[in-house]
């Protein structure tokens, strides 16, 4: 899957949402999408997912079946969870939804209407319907938020089976619940642009606008992991001025 | 895609939506069969019927396109294979229920409306004016409904403004720029229906059809 110089912005003179993105998807790519609300994360995904055709260039060799889970649900509507999954299921030309209901543990509200459903149950059918049609491209926006302790954890293990098969899984997510997974691509969006940094592997790379396929192939180089300690009221400050450098950091609180 | 058809009826039906058209048409047919057509009149007033049932037909047809959340249509989009595919779906759900309420119009006019039973002729004239009602109203729920005019108030004011906005231009000269509803009442009443429906029939699916494909290019930027 490619993107080709492809610019975003939701009308004639609304202010670029996204700007010269050019990159490459393989298959069994995990990918993980962070940026400050509003920066465009989403739109991204509804681009990459095929919802929304973009102001220029070009998106290619997408896989033909999509899943996409939604950062909300939506609740509202007249059915019960099976009645909804099941609708989801005949969409998908008969797609069987009982095993990944089982797997998130949402079986035992199968028979509850969908507006009386927790978040964190409404997150779940999102993703059971996302899931069921053995996608060849999950997008997966923020798919940690509201989950309970046990689906946390399952969800990873989902994403790696998925990009075992050749899958690609792309997840906006500010809670990194990816992180742990061996290999995954993280995308950084801001002020229009889209970054990569590389995994946290012997030979990643320090953050690269993907303006343009050259800059994208050159060889990267080698990171280092710093640890700064410094008054808990000046963390901010100095979180934001590194980020606006094109730095990824992480804010640890010491116990 | 018929599966998505199927599950947008349902929530159309289920969310109560349904009655919301239903009981406001019934209403109307209840004044409009008021008193039984004197015979000779069977084919006037059927096609009184299938115009004036026009901006009902359009809010069922925006009902049930309303009735999915807006995220549930980027859902439906992935999961029908895009979102040409969701646009379609949806405009076939829209154009079943204003079908069936179409028929439904008509049945009640000649079970209830009528002195006498009305020709084969005269039937097929009515019945081709009440599928190009539901054709209309379609077009003009499709075009009033969410993804196009977010706002509730716009919308609704805009439907009931393209019909006024239809009845009147079609009693003007420049008839030909909409569809020519009060020419469908006119030729009803000269008793000329039956010989002017073919020529009558070409605007009366060009400016729905032209509605229809301008409400599937908006949707483009209007998931």
């Amino acid at each position: 899957m490619r993107l080709s110089q492809l610019f975003f912005r939701y009308g004639r003179r609304a202010p670029w949402v996204l700007t010269d993105v050019c990159l490459t998807l393989a298959s069994g790519d995990v990918v993980e999408v962070s940026g400050a609300n509003g920066a465009g994360k989403s739109t991204l995904l509804r681009l990459l997912a095929g919802l929304t055709p973009p102001t220029r260039g070009a998106i290619e060799g997408r896989p033909a079946v999509v899943g996409f889970a939604p950062d909300h649900f939506p609740v509202g509507q007249p059915f019960t969870v099976a009645d909804y999954l099941r609708h989801m299921a005949r969409i998908r030309g008969g797609a069987r939804y009982e095993p990944w209901a089982e797997r998130l543990g949402l079986s035992p509200m199968l028979g509850h209407r969908l507006r009386d459903l927790s978040k964190g149950s409404a997150h779940k059918v999102g993703l059971v319907q996302a899931l069921m049609a053995a996608p060849g491209l999950l997008i997966l926006d923020e798919p940690f938020a509201g989950l309970d302790a046990v689906t946390r954890d399952t969800l990873p293990e989902i994403v790696t089976e998925i990009a075992a098969r050749g899958g690609i899984v792309i997840a906006s997510d500010h809670q990194n619940g990816l992180s742990a997974l061996p290999s995954v691509r993280h995308w950084s969006v801001a002020d229009g642009h889209l970054t990569e940094r590389a995994t946290p592997t012997p030979s990643p790379t320090v953050p690269a606008p993907l303006s343009s396929p050259a800059a994208a192939s050159q060889a990267a180089p080698s990171t280092a992991v710093v640890e700064v300690t410094l008054p808990a009221d000046e963390a901010p400050a100095l979180i934001a001025r590194l980020r606006d450098q094109g730095y990824d950091v992480r804010e640890r609180t010491l116990a | 895609m018929i599966a998505l058809v199927h599950y947008r009826i349902a929530a159309y039906v289920r969310s109560h939506r349904v009655i919301q058209a239903f009981l406001p048409i019934l209403l109307l047919l209840s004044f409009v069969f008021a008193s039984r057509a004197p015979r000779g009149q069977e084919l006037a007033a059927l096609t009184d019927s299938a115009v004036l049932v026009i901006p009902l037909l359009a809010w069922a047809a925006r009902g049930l396109l309303d009735t999915e959340p807006d995220t549930q249509r980027t859902v439906s989009a992935t999961t029908v294979g895009g979102p040409g595919r969701e646009v379609t779906a949806g405009l076939l759900a829209a154009l079943t229920v204003t079908g069936a309420f179409a028929a439904l119009a008509l049945a009640f006019g000649l079970l209830l409306g009528l002195s006498a039973t009305p020709t084969p002729t005269t039937l097929t004239a009515a019945a081709a004016l009440h599928g190009l009602a539901a054709l209309t109203g379609t077009t003009i729920g499709a075009l009033t409904s969410r993804p196009i005019l977010p706002s509730p108030a716009v919308s609704i004011i805009t439907l009931l403004a393209a019909f006024v906005a239809m009845l009147l231009l079609s009693a003007s000269p420049l008839s030909w720029l909409t569809v020519p509803v009060t020419a469908w009442m006119k030729a009803a009443g000269n008793d000329t229906l039956t010989t002017d429906l073919a020529a009558l029939t070409i605007p009366s699916v060009l400016w729905p059809l032209l509605g229809l494909a301008a409400y599937t290019r908006l949707r483009r930027t209007r998931p």
